[in-house]
């Protein structure tokens, strides 16, 4: 009987851990749920309990990386990287591994750190351990020099992927929008008002030819009255003043367009594009 | 054979009996852990102040005040405020622990430090003055805290010695160089600028340290009053006008300049004084004392 009793109570025992274990999956399904309703703030201290007061650091990962993805939403990308580092050192397996490198990898995307982004990308492309993910490596590449603003680079390492990649193709077209500040200049110096013309500002572009005709022709007519003073100030003071605009012009529009084109396709990217983004 | 029976039955009861409870225990205390008890929320709300992470610490510790009291979590709920920027509810969490509580001087001490960082001087000064809420402990630092709040806004300052004394002698030349700064400021005048380049372009500039911009100022009037002159001279009226018009432009831009820049010059001159007092300051923390519990 009493061994009956023993046995029975030794069974009860057994049971408890179960139940434990329920208080912190409850927790934990309470901060999810915080985290799904994008209580970003209210996640991170339900998580940061929950972490505290699991003494056997069963949830360690998952709390480490789920933190880190709410500071990652709520832009406060310092944090979130340093809990993904924390998930990927208590990462269990190499898919947990991969996972919080890809995160960090993603969230320097977003803080434009893209050195460190580039260098996370090499280190796991090395790794022998992720030989299969080469292509997910090359898109979160392509995305660093998306976010870098180098759309050719970025092209080529969505061809990597795939030749006719729907970025890869985006990321060209981005790339031929956008206009050479090198010629914008060139022509500037030859034609005065070119270079603007060239970026698409043809008001100013013709105003500045306008205003380099008349300065040259007044200067022109002052040598030829042989005003020779009058004519070497004119010439510095004004034509001169306008041929150093029209290039510095040139320069600042193609600047201007190229920032443009570019914030277009970020735009489209953001609100427009389906596929995973940093 | 029933014998055996028994002293088996036995003894793996009374192994039970030995290992059982210990389990039962350990399971017993993770069961029963909710973690939203004011204990629990104490015992996160500590690790979370430890953390550093004071906007969450405050929380918890508020949770905890309204089931039980506390005088040191009141403390540090002060302190998690006064940590984040919100000094209006930092001073007035340092207000309960006033009286009766042994925290008492380095709540009143924070309470004025509180006021201070709201950059609201004049109510500090007062409060100073009339020995409100003072603390016999700290008396100097707060002392010293009413003298700094001279240097940082635009209120006349008191007697020099009466400044001084209250700092080390480490710091009294600094000081003094502030002191005198703060009472003679090297200002320049708007209007003399102004009139100075009436007469000669440009020399309003040259009076408020531009000189590069006075002598292009004065190159650019000179040599556009020539130019029309010259152009008139060739009977050439369009132009003659045209660089009249440039003069005119150059000459009354000039003035206007040289008043701007006189203006400019006196903003610099403030925000840079501002900048090395603030930063002198804040580097020795405000003269204060680290306090916390």
């Amino acid at each position: 009987m009493k061994f009956r009793f023993a046995i029975i109570f030794f069974l009860s025992a057994l049971l408890f851990p179960v139940k434990a274990q329920d208080h912190l999956s409850i927790q934990f399904g309470y901060a999810n749920n915080l985290f799904n309703s994008k209580l970003y703030f209210d996640a991170i201290t339900e998580y940061k309990r929950l972490q505290f007061f699991d003494s056997a650091k069963t949830y360690n990962y998952d709390l480490n990386f789920k933190i880190g993805e709410c500071y990652k939403a709520g832009a406060k990308y310092d944090f979130a990287v340093k809990y993904f580092s924390f998930a990927e050192l208590s990462a269990r397996n190499d898919d947990e591994y991969y996972d919080s490198k890809t995160q960090i990898i993603r969230t320097n995307i977003l803080r434009r750190t893209t050195d460190r982004a580039l260098q996370l990308c090499d280190e796991l492309e090395k790794d022998q351990r992720f030989i299969s993910k080469k292509d997910e490596i090359n898109y979160w590449r392509g995305w660093t020099y998306i976010f870098a603003d180098d759309w050719e680079k970025a092209a080529k390492s969505f061809a990597k992927i795939n030749f006719r990649h729907e970025l890869k193709i985006f990321a060209e077209q981005t790339d031929k929008a956008k206009v050479s500040v090198t010629f914008a200049k060139v022509i500037s110096y030859i034609l005065p008002g070119s270079g603007a013309i060239y970026c698409g500002k043809f008001l100013s572009g013709l105003m500045s030819l306008g205003w380099n005709f008349l300065a040259g022709f007044w200067t022109i007519n002052s040598f030829v009255e042989d005003r020779i003073f009058d004519g070497v100030v004119i010439a510095e003071l004004v034509w001169l003043r306008f041929y150093r605009g029209a290039i510095q012009n040139a320069e600042e529009f193609a600047v201007e367009k190229n920032l443009e084109v570019a914030n277009k396709s970020l735009r489209y990217l953001q609100n427009e594009y389906k596929g995973i983004k940093p | 054979m029933i014998f055996k029976t028994k002293i088996t039955e036995r003894l793996l009861f009374i192994f039970l009996l030995i290992i059982i409870p210990p389990t039962t225990i350990n399971c017993q205390l993770t069961t029963d852990r909710n973690l939203f008890t004011s204990k629990s929320r104490l015992q996160f709300g500590n690790y979370l102040y430890m953390d550093r992470d004071y906007l969450r610490a405050a929380g918890e510790f508020k949770e905890f005040l309204k089931s039980e009291s506390n005088d040191t979590i009141v403390f540090r709920l002060a302190n998690c405020y006064f940590k984040i920027g919100s000094f209006a509810e930092a001073a007035d969490n340092f207000k309960g622990l006033f009286f009766g509580t042994q925290l008492s001087e380095e709540a009143r001490l924070l309470y004025y430090e509180s006021i201070f960082f709201q950059n609201d001087y004049k109510s500090l000064r007062e409060l100073a003055e009339e020995k409100i809420y003072f603390s016999s402990k700290y008396s100097q630092e707060i002392e010293r805290l009413k003298y700094i709040s001279y240097f940082l806004d635009k209120s006349t300052l008191p007697d020099e010695n009466i400044v001084l004394r209250n700092f080390p002698d480490s710091v009294q030349s600094r000081l003094i160089s502030f002191y005198q700064q703060k009472k003679f400021p090297q200002h320049k005048s708007p209007t003399t600028a102004a009139i100075l380049s009436t007469f000669i372009p440009g020399a309003g500039k040259i009076y408020t340290g531009e000189i590069g911009d006075g002598i292009t100022s004065l190159i650019a009037t000179a040599l556009t009053t020539y130019l029309a002159i010259s152009n008139f001279k060739a009977d050439h009226q369009f132009r003659g006008w045209l660089f009249t018009g440039v003069a005119a432009f150059f000459y009354v831009g000039n003035i206007y300049g040289s008043a701007a820049s006189a203006q400019i010059y006196n903003a610099r001159i403030q925000f840079s004084f501002d900048k090395e007092v603030k930063l002198f300051f804040e580097q020795r923390n405000y003269f204060l004392p680290k306090i916390d519990f």
